[in-house]
């Protein structure tokens, strides 16, 4: 029983990537073990308003419920309580992701204030979308790199009582991150190096680490190797499977 | 399932050198199923542009490595095109008489369509070598005077047809990169390089044809479970997978 917590819906624009509806999505990722997920649009990432990927979204899990929707929320529009309010009433949602380089903002927005604090009033977690592609094979014309991790070492100082979920971060940025912040866990799916998981649990606690896919930009069934044949304790390998995915979502 | 990982590096920048790295690798890598391993050797220890003495002393390091299991590892002869022909065909046959080396390993010394790549291939030629060539794609990187696109190695080798070479990186030659191999009957690509991006293996499979797709991990930069995970989880027939897992680089490198 595995708990997935980078998986997305949806069309990818550079990518002739499988396109699956939320029954088809959980029939896939149970091939690899996946039993629950938490699900974004990629649709998302590039609409100028993101509700109407979140919507689809919404639609997309009513018939798939081992999947839990995680909207797209752009704090720097001028609506996000609106559609924050929309979304909470759409479904039980548990969290929130956010894509500050898609959204052209920065993790020193002044708007992250209230959007932060708004979150923790509704009891939802906050996740905190480093990347989705290897910048180096990114299309050509798309000049977007990765949320440095001067920025959120910085965004993690500034709110010393929240605990994000950091997608897509790489090992080298999680380490150096480690070292220097306590306040928040981590998805896998951009961390790999020979013995990825045995190195990464030397510097960050496992309880702090999560199972992530980045389904479908990566391969599911390759992903979740990592950790199903990592030389790691059962307990381990449990607590970044599924069971801290399960306390911090509240699943 | 037997599975030869075509493109790893067990010793890099000096690490996992001592006896008992090796016998871990060994160990995790038999228990994911890899029978053989084809070490291509410390390739970036002393930058671009390694001396002769420098390369000899890396090949000697391969060459040991393979010697202290020869049930498990197939060295490659690294080279420095751009050291010419006397240095080239000196070091190749070095390497093939003392060690047995079954293949060149081309690193980031020069770009694979320059004229110092000519005494490199009449050396796989003349031992009978395959030939695994650093590739990716520079679109976005922009350092193709030293690194090779998969244009490059597509036209090394067009330009020696009979010489088998294996593109390495199918990830970071991407969907162009394959496009550009496409046709190419004595070129291969190896799996390896960067994370396991959905859909490049299925897309290698239906261009290239299975036949033509090896697997390889890059290893320890990358993790041989994820780059296994990766095909065995690809939408391919199994005995597609069989073929790129084990049996093309078993009859490549003639490995039983």
């Amino acid at each position: 029983m595995l708990i997935d917590t980078n998986v997305n819906l949806g069309p990818w624009p550079f990518s002739p990537l499988p396109e699956h509806t939320g029954p088809q999505l959980a029939a896939h990722l149970a091939e690899s073990g996946i039993r629950r997920a938490l699900v974004s649009d990629l649709r998302a990432v590039f609409l100028p308003d993101p509700m109407p990927a979140n919507r689809r979204l919404f639609a997309a899990v009513k018939s798939a419920p081992a999947l839990h929707p995680v909207p797209v929320i752009n704090p720097a529009l001028r609506t996000w309580r609106e559609q924050l309010a929309e979304c909470r009433a759409a479904a039980p949602i548990r969290a929130v992701k956010i894509l500050p380089n898609y959204h052209n903002y920065t993790l020193k927005s002044r708007h992250l204030d209230a959007f932060v604090a708004a979150l923790a009033d509704a009891g939802l977690k906050l996740i905190l979308n480093v990347r989705l592609e290897d910048e180096r094979h990114k299309y050509f014309a798309l000049r977007m790199k990765g949320v440095p991790v001067v920025a959120l070492a910085g965004f993690l100082r500034r709110f010393p009582t929240h605990h994000p979920l950091l997608a897509g971060i790489y090992k080298p940025d999680l380490e150096k991150l480690a070292g220097e912040c306590g306040n928040f866990s981590a998805e896998i799916s951009f961390c790999e190096w020979a013995n990825t998981l045995e190195a990464l649990v030397k510097k960050i606690p496992a309880r702090r680490l999560m199972l992530g896919t980045c389904t479908p930009l990566l391969s599911t069934r390759a992903e979740v190797d990592k950790l199903v044949r990592a030389s790691l304790p059962a307990r381990t390998k449990a607590l970044i499977g599924f069971e801290n995915a399960r306390r911090f979502f509240n699943l | 399932m037997r599975i030869i990982d075509v493109h790893a590096h067990p010793i890099l920048f000096r690490q996992g050198a001592k006896p008992a790295e090796v016998a871990q690798l060994i160990r995790r890598s038999r228990a994911l199923g890899i029978v053989r391993m084809i070490s291509l050797g410390d390739v970036l220890l002393h930058g671009k542009h390694p001396t002769a003495a420098q390369v000899s002393a890396m090949n000697d390091v391969n060459g040991r490595l393979q010697k202290s299991h020869p049930d498990f590892f197939v060295s490659f002869c690294f080279l420095n095109p751009v050291l010419g022909e006397r240095a080239v065909m000196k070091e190749v046959d070095r390497c093939v008489t003392k060690y047995g080396f079954k293949g060149i390993k081309l690193e980031i010394s020069n770009n694979a369509r320059e004229a110092c790549m000519v005494p490199v291939m009449e050396a796989a030629r003349r031992f009978g070598l395959v030939v695994l060539q650093h590739s990716w794609s520079m679109v976005n990187l922009k350092a193709r005077r030293f690194h090779s696109d998969p244009e490059d190695t597509t036209l090394l080798a067009r330009r020696h047809p009979d010489v088998k070479i294996i593109m390495a990186h199918l990830t970071g030659c991407g969907f162009r990169g394959v496009l550009e191999a496409k046709g190419c009957g004595n070129l291969f690509v190896d799996t390896s390089g960067g994370f396991p991006e959905e859909g490049l293996i299925e897309y290698a499979a239906e261009h290239l044809g299975a036949d033509h797709v090896l697997y390889g991990s890059d290893l320890p930069i990358r993790e041989n479970s994820v780059t296994i995970g990766r095909i065995l989880g690809a939408r391919i027939s199994a005995a597609d997978k069989k073929k790129m897992l084990y049996e093309n680089t078993a009859r490549l490198l003639g490995l039983n």
